[in-house]
């Protein structure tokens, strides 16, 4: 103990301590302990609902996009028991390949969208390198992503898959809507993340160090031993590996506790400036000083900007002189492996799997399995499934509050709305528009942290209206023969007349379980408008009452039982 | 009954107050307390301004070092495109020039070498720290804003909008606030979509629903709809500005002119965010500053310019604007023309009440008095420009609440206004930390 506490206090050759002048003038030690991972305050929980939906609910709610028409009698006739039933459904959604998709593939295949199937050369060589193109062609492949994302997670059963592939992009957040990421979203979306979305964390990791959109946007493509650029060097450590709650500040890393394991805990500015030097060269094809557009768009290693002297990733010694990329490729490798990455990332998941807040014993179990398994081909979705299958997961709800895009999508489901997300639509061009004033377009976000995800950042007032401003036009949209493009009419038994069965049978189809007694009131008054709520409203011969119908499914879709997760 | 409180702004009145959108609202919304009329605007640069390149040293040795360490991005101090002077000692970027006029008339303080006392580099955390108020400390449940608004004394219940975040989300010095109307774009910040016969009754119902209990969401949806209620009400689409200001185009001018229209109205407002983000200019730098100076400047003179009037209409004596960005940046430029993240920074302070001048401990360019060897040092703790603030504009000396753990302030004199003794109590554990969701019945809580 003695001798370790020693080597902590000694400094490290080269390294350089905190100015004398700085101490002096906080009049308080720069060096900070070690900060709990764990929020020792946590916000108080919200008063959660009333009312505790059945396990179908919130394994198609926080597991998918919510509840399509369907989903909840078919998840309870997978077993006897909710366990057994979660535990199949799971299983079976971590093997998307296996779940026959032909809805959303036939409405991807009738959308016209010209980008989804082309290498990422041919997207550089159609929608980059060309002089003249018009912006419209540039950012096609985003274009055609973003509108794919959303018949995907409206359409597809691979709903799991689709929760994921939202995470992974917002993990690994890039602002699509610049130049040469525009160009290449599709090979970003498609072989980045979605193709690694429930595979290993190392695959993907490389995957997205060598992507073109994250090269250009976080100016790794420039990093060089003549001109260090710490952008992604160290949004690689603070956002995708080892996370702020394992950053130590701008310290000595002497000051650094290792763990258990004689790991260095956390990172430091050293580490950043390291990894920077590791990563020298991980460009792309190209006269990169001067139009990359030459190029192909593809990752090109530069060995004659790699600084190839020695370095000190968090304690692990590089020799100099290196094979070619193995500098970079070793620091993947520690990052990946690192205790602090699994409980960062498992944490995060936890957070959109489960709860803002989530118990630290089911980080700790996915941490486990995430470190363990770190090499495994299925390393994330035994992750997943270990964090599916909790007890924790079953038994919370209202920890989390539907971000707009959830919204918008499970109103869509819920609704069995027939949308068309095709280029050029009017219809289309209109939700376009009315989405991105919600705040929360795909890849729209600047910053390199993704969306946040914790319910603080979306109760405030600009995101709430704006997405209510908009399921309120999902349910008045019609298609050009006047019919509802989500039509509650049709889709309401004839027997179901009456303002009472009405609300009770859309209260059950939008929500998967019952609202209070007096919400439920307030559906059934607004629908009966003074009529007895027993008798039969003349729905099919008065168009004025099936406007009210339409109106009354878009007030459930606007009620706070409709946002919890 | 109409009632009218900052809990919940409107219970079923908005006839009443539609009636009384015409005038002013002076006698319901304010009382003639010292600080009640301020109005903070509070402006963060997201992605590390600059500062060595806005405010940048033009003489001296410093100047040495500053040409040494920056051979493409340095601001010339003599020529063509050269630093516009403010003293002896620093420079103004050209891009910025709106600014030079506001300094001259010593509406603009300057602080140089200011940041934060937890020395660090992300974005992520410098920002949550500073907007949280607690440096080091990031599970703080409120934003310094909601603490500043929930310990200020002289802010009576009758305000219709006491705080506006402008921007896609709520900031998070707003972080537990339930008042705060966040407001991106005006234009479309209304239930008006929906089969149109039946608005109205939704509307009814969907208020009720709402009232119905207290949760987070039963919470924040009320006060959304009192928003839309209350932007609807005051805010127009056919503003024009006084003086002939001139506000940029785009996001960020738009959001200054909502600000300065609640400000006119005088429904309350006290305190108000904006953002302007882009500056994390790893690469590149003369290709982006430029344009963010420009818009920054232009807006903030466009601000002072439609706010300036002559009697009741100078409203420039009750507005303090202050520009901040979670840390500077790296002293030597990389070699992609760009900088990377850094320490000490530039703070302003525009106010009709504002002292002038630059403020603050220069610290120096020398190796040896560089954080780290690496980067602008910081002297002066953001917190106590912004207690200064809050203690000579805005009357509120609870330091110890709005900034826990802070201790040694002292004014920098940045602003104009009455001292008051400086109130370090509160803190972890105080009632102020709440975010106002324990009372009740918490034995049904989770988590």
């Amino acid at each position: 103990m003695e001798a370790k506490a020693h080597a902590l206090e000694k400094p490290v050759a080269g390294e350089r301590p905190v100015p004398r002048s700085v101490r002096r003038i906080f009049g308080v030690p720069t060096m900070r302990p070690s900060r709990p991972a764990a929020p020792s305050a946590d916000p108080p929980a919200p008063r959660p609902p009333a009312i505790t939906p059945p396990v179908a609910v919130i394994a198609l709610n926080r597991l998918g996009f919510g509840q399509a028409p369907g989903d909840i009698a078919a998840f309870n006739a997978l077993a006897a028991t909710d366990a057994q039933r979660l535990q199949i459904w799971v299983d079976q959604q971590l093997q998307p390949g296996a779940i026959d998709d032909s809805v959303a593939d036939a409405r991807i295949a009738a959308s016209g969208y010209t980008t989804l199937g082309k290498p990422l050369t041919q997207l550089w060589a159609d929608h980059a390198a060309p002089s003249g193109l018009s912006y419209r062609e540039r950012i096609r492949p985003a274009d055609e992503t973003t509108l794919a994302t959303f018949v995907r997670a409206v359409y597809s059963k691979r709903q799991l898959l689709e929760v994921m592939a939202d995470f992974w992009h917002n993990h690994f957040s890039v602002y699509a809507w610049e130049r040469y990421e525009a160009a290449t979203w599709v090979h970003y979306d498609r072989d980045v993340i979605r193709a690694n979305a429930l595979g290993n964390f190392r695959t993907m990791l490389g995957a997205v160090a060598k992507s073109t959109p994250m090269l250009f946007y976080l100016d790794n493509w420039l990093n060089s031993e003549d001109g260090p650029n710490e952008n992604y060097p160290r949004e690689l450590m603070e956002l995708h590996t080892l996370g702020d709650e394992n950053y130590f500040g701008a310290v000595p890393r002497n000051q650094v506790p290792t763990d258990a394991l004689g790991i260095q805990s956390g990172f430091v500015d050293e580490d950043v400036f390291a990894v920077t030097r590791c990563l020298t060269g991980w460009s792309i094809d190209g006269d990169p000083w001067w139009r990359p557009r030459d190029g192909n768009g593809t990752y090109f290693y530069r060995a004659d900007w790699h600084d190839a002297s020695a370095k000190n990733v968090l304690g692990h010694q590089l020799p100099a002189g290196q094979p070619a990329e193995k500098d970079g490729e070793d620091v993947l490798d520690i990052l990946a492996s690192h205790p602090g990455t699994a409980r960062f990332v498992c944490r995060k998941l936890c957070r959109r799997l489960v709860g803002d807040f989530p118990p630290e014993s089911l980080v700790d179990a996915a941490a486990q399995v995430f470190r363990t398994q770190w090499q495994a081909p299925d390393q994330i979705a035994q992750v997943i499934r270990t964090i599916a299958l909790s007890s924790e997961f079953s038994s919370t709800w209202g920890q989390k509050v539907k971000r707009p895009f959830d919204i918008a999508v499970s109103a869509m489901r819920a609704g069995g709305a027939d949308f068309p997300f095709i280029d050029g639509d009017s219809d289309t061009n209109s939700f376009d528009w009315r989405f991105y004033n919600t705040g929360h377009y795909p890849f729209d976000w600047h910053p390199p942290n993704g969306y946040p995800d914790f319910r603080e950042a979306w109760v405030s007032s600009s995101p709430r209206v704006l997405s209510w401003r908009l399921t309120n036009w999902l349910i008045d949209v019609e298609d050009p023969n006047d019919i509802y493009r989500l039509n509650a009419h049709a889709q309401t038994h004839v027997w179901i007349r009456s303002a009472n069965d009405l609300a009770d049978y859309w209260i059950d189809r939008i929500l998967g379980r019952p609202m209070s007694a007096q919400d439920r009131q307030e559906i059934v008054d607004f629908m009966a408008q003074g009529v007895n709520p027993s008798f039969d409203l003349p729905l099919d011969s008065d168009s004025d009452l099936r406007d009210r119908l339409q109106t009354m499914v878009g007030l459930i879709f606007l009620s706070p039982d409709f946002l919890w997760r | 009954m109409c009632e009218i409180s900052r809990r919940g702004f409107m219970v079923g009145c908005s006839a009443a107050i539609a009636g009384l959108a015409g005038s002013r609202f002076n006698t319901l919304a304010f009382a003639q307390t010292p600080g009640e009329q301020e109005v903070m605007l509070v402006l963060f640069l997201r992605g590390g301004m600059d500062g060595l390149s806005l405010v940048a040293p033009i003489a001296g040795s410093d100047r040495g070092y500053y040409e040494a360490a920056r051979p493409a991005l340095q601001i010339p101090a003599t020529g063509p495109n050269a630093a516009l002077p403010l003293t002896a000692q620093f420079g103004l970027h050209p891009a910025a020039a709106p600014l030079q006029e506001l300094y001259q008339d010593n509406k603009l303080s300057i602080v140089v070498a200011a940041g934060s006392t937890e020395p660090n580099r992300s974005h992520f955390e410098s920002m949550e720290f500073m907007e949280l108020g607690t440096p080091g400390v990031r599970t703080t449940p409120t934003g310094w804003l909601t603490r500043h608004l929930q310990s200020s004394e002289n802010l009576p219940d009758t305000l219709i909008m006491p705080s506006l975040a402008m921007g896609g989300l709520q900031q998070a010095s707003f972080r537990g606030d339930r008042q705060t109307i966040n407001l991106r774009n005006p234009g479309n910040f209304a239930l008006n979509t929906g089969p149109w016969r039946w608005r109205d009754a939704q509307r009814t119902a969907l208020r009720k629903l709402y009232e119905a209990d207290s949760s987070l969401l039963h919470v924040t949806g009320l006060q959304a709809l009192d928003a839309v209620d209350v932007i609807g009400l005051f805010v127009t689409d056919d503003y024009t500005p006084a003086n002939g200001a001139v506000y940029p185009s785009g996001g960020f001018g738009d959001h200054l002119q909502v600000i300065a229209q609640m400000i006119k109205l005088q429904i309350g407002l006290h305190v108000a965010t904006l953002d302007l983000g882009g500056w994390d200019t790893h690469a590149n730098q003369d290709g982006h500053l430029p344009g963010l100076l420009t818009e920054l400047s232009q807006g903030l003179h466009a601000l002072y310019t439609d706010l300036n009037g002559s009697g009741a209409d100078d409203h420039t004596q009750r507005l303090t604007a202050v520009v901040q960005s979670e840390f500077g940046r790296r002293f030597e430029e990389n070699s992609d023309d760009g900088t990377d993240h850094g320490h000490g920074n530039v703070m302003m302070v525009l106010s009709g009440s504002a002292t002038g001048g630059i403020r603050g401990v220069w610290p120096g360019l020398a190796p040896g008095q560089l954080f780290q060897g690496d980067d602008l040092a910081v002297t002066t703790d953001y917190r106590q420009v912004l207690s200064e603030i809050l203690i000579r504009r805005l009357g509120n000396n609870k330091l110890g609440v709005v900034f826990p753990g802070y201790t040694n302030y002292a004014p920098l004199g940045v602003v104009a206004g009455p001292d008051l003794a400086p109130d370090y109590k509160g803190g972890p554990g105080s009632t102020i930390f709440s975010d106002g969701f324990e009372s009740g019945d918490t034995s049904a809580w989770k988590g």
